[in-house]
């Protein structure tokens, strides 16, 4: 692979990008996303779109500082952790989750046109994204409503939730079933989360496909063709591809009623934009759309910068323990409320 | 410190800020479903083996109860991709090589924990430490990322 690359680099006068043998732009490869850059922009930058090297620098100091850090040894003669739970949030879920060293979430900023950048968002000119529309206000009020500690019991049985959240499979996450990658990593828009952020691109005339490592997401973009029927709906959405000059230009519709994409809905309509920028590195812009969520449409851009890393096999179903454990534990702690409750 | 590297270091934080908060809320599955915050745990005992399966790995270890009776325990770490990046392999991790894990216990009750802190007896972090090459960083290609 790197032999390739430095093969193809080198058969390149400045300026070239590599291209098929039909002419277009070849944009095959692996890329890491990994990325300091966030999606939103902090609050207080305001309508500031770059950082400068110190700041970019910093930014990076920082990071490798907080590895080092958590990297550091722990007391052997350590206890076990407090009862009742370490306090930790989100999905660590008042246990924690597993050291650093799992995790990878980049090692720096990424650069546009030689700057630094502040969000990968970047219309809304704050780096934001747009006000929900009423509706979607009511259902983001109503999921935080229903979110709970965890308190090791069966709250929702206390509490007379019918149906349950671990009544069925199937309403469980899509990411805890192993359907799709957490976060919008399969997207689109395609975004960087906690850890394994590769995708690999494989180019043919007319089918451009995009492996997502996470959970091995596939998507597989048909050139110059119209989109399904709107009964077909997809995890991923159904793509379609065309070439405005030398850039890829997708249009994805026909999700489900579950984007990956948080808070999008069935009604979600993104635009992808691809274009290689050098030998090694793709620009990748995308614009989002969903009327039943967001005031306006959103856009954001980011690069993809080819890795020499592997995309390794995944077994999520294989492996998924978690999955028959969150469930079981449901019954069992189910079983106690009931027992306490006679 | 000059007013501007201040300045420098408060923006680094807040994108840090940012980061974080975009992302701590997701993960493969919510650790908080699948662990009792009620039932702390530290494990001590020799690897059994470890199940290399993305996105997440099981660590497979023995522990001797008070009585002298031996138990295996699950430990659920995180995805293997990361390790290989970092120059770890599956045979870095030898059978009986003696580890301390903290974590809660799975709400089934069975045997699983999550692997809170995982580390060699020494304090050292597992993956850390085990590898023969010091730091994850060490790979030549992590060097300058």
């Amino acid at each position: 692979m790197r032999i390739g690359l430095l093969l193809v680099a080198a058969a390149l006068l400045p300026g070239q990008i590599p291209r098929t043998a039909e002419g277009k732009p070849d944009l095959s490869g692996v890329y890491d996303i990994a990325t300091l850059t966030p999606l939103l922009r902090p609050d207080h930058l305001g309508d500031r779109l770059e950082l400068s090297d110190q700041e970019a620098a910093a930014l990076a100091k920082m990071e490798a500082a907080r590895m080092a850090k958590t990297s550091q040894a722990s007391n052997p003669n350590r206890t076990a952790p407090p009862k009742g739970g370490d306090g930790s949030e989100g999905a660590a879920g008042n246990v924690g989750g597993y050291n650093t060293v799992w995790t990878d979430r980049g090692t720096g900023a990424f650069k546009i046109n030689g700057k630094w950048r502040t969000s990968i968002i970047t219309d809304p000119k704050n780096g934001r994204m747009p006000p929900l529309t009423p509706e979607a206000r009511k259902r983001a009020a109503a999921r935080v409503a229903l979110a709970r500690p965890n308190t090791g019991d069966a709250w929702w049985v206390k509490e007379g939730l019918n149906p349950g959240p671990y009544d069925d499979p199937e309403l469980r996450p899509l990411g805890e079933r192993c359907l799709l990658g957490f976060g919008s990593t399969g997207g689109p828009p395609m975004l960087p989360v906690l850890y394994n952020n590769l995708k690999q691109i494989v180019q043919t005339p007319n089918r451009i496909m995009i492996l997502n490592e996470m959970v091995h997401d596939v998507r597989i973009i048909r050139m110059n063709e119209e989109h399904e029927p709107p009964e077909i709906r997809r995890w991923l959405g159904d793509s379609v591809g065309r070439w405005e000059g030398d850039t890829l230009v997708v249009d994805t519709t026909n999700f489900t009623d579950q984007p990956a994409l948080t808070s999008a809905t069935r009604y979600l309509h993104v635009v992808e934009r691809f274009t290689r920028i050098d030998a090694r590195t793709l620009l990748y812009q995308f614009t989002v759309e969903d009327p039943t969520v967001w005031t306006r449409p959103w856009s954001g851009e980011m690069i993809m910068p080819a890795t020499e890393d592997r995309i390794y096999e995944y077994a999520c179903h294989e492996g998924n323990y978690s999955f028959e454990g969150i469930l079981r534990g449901a019954r069992l702690l189910e079983a106690e409320a009931a027992a306490k409750a006679k | 410190m000059s007013k501007l590297s201040k300045s420098i270091l408060a923006l680094a934080a807040a994108l840090v800020v940012c980061l974080t908060l975009t992302r701590k809320v997701e993960a493969h599955h919510a650790f908080g479903a699948e662990f009792d915050p009620n039932r702390p745990v530290l494990l001590k005992g020799p690897v059994v083996r470890v199940e290399w399966i993305n996105p997440h790995t099981w660590i497979h270890l023995e522990v001797t109860k008070e009585d002298g009776g031996k138990q295996v325990w699950m430990v659920e770490g995180g995805t293997p991709n990361s390790l290989l990046r970092r120059g770890l392999k599956r045979d870095t991790i030898k059978p009986g090589q003696v580890i301390i894990v903290d974590g809660y216990q799975a709400k089934d009750r069975s045997r699983r924990a999550n692997g809170r802190d995982v580390t060699l007896t020494d304090g050292r972090k597992f993956f850390m430490g085990s590898s023969g090459t010091g730091a994850p960083y060490d790979k030549p290609e992590n060097k300058d990322k």
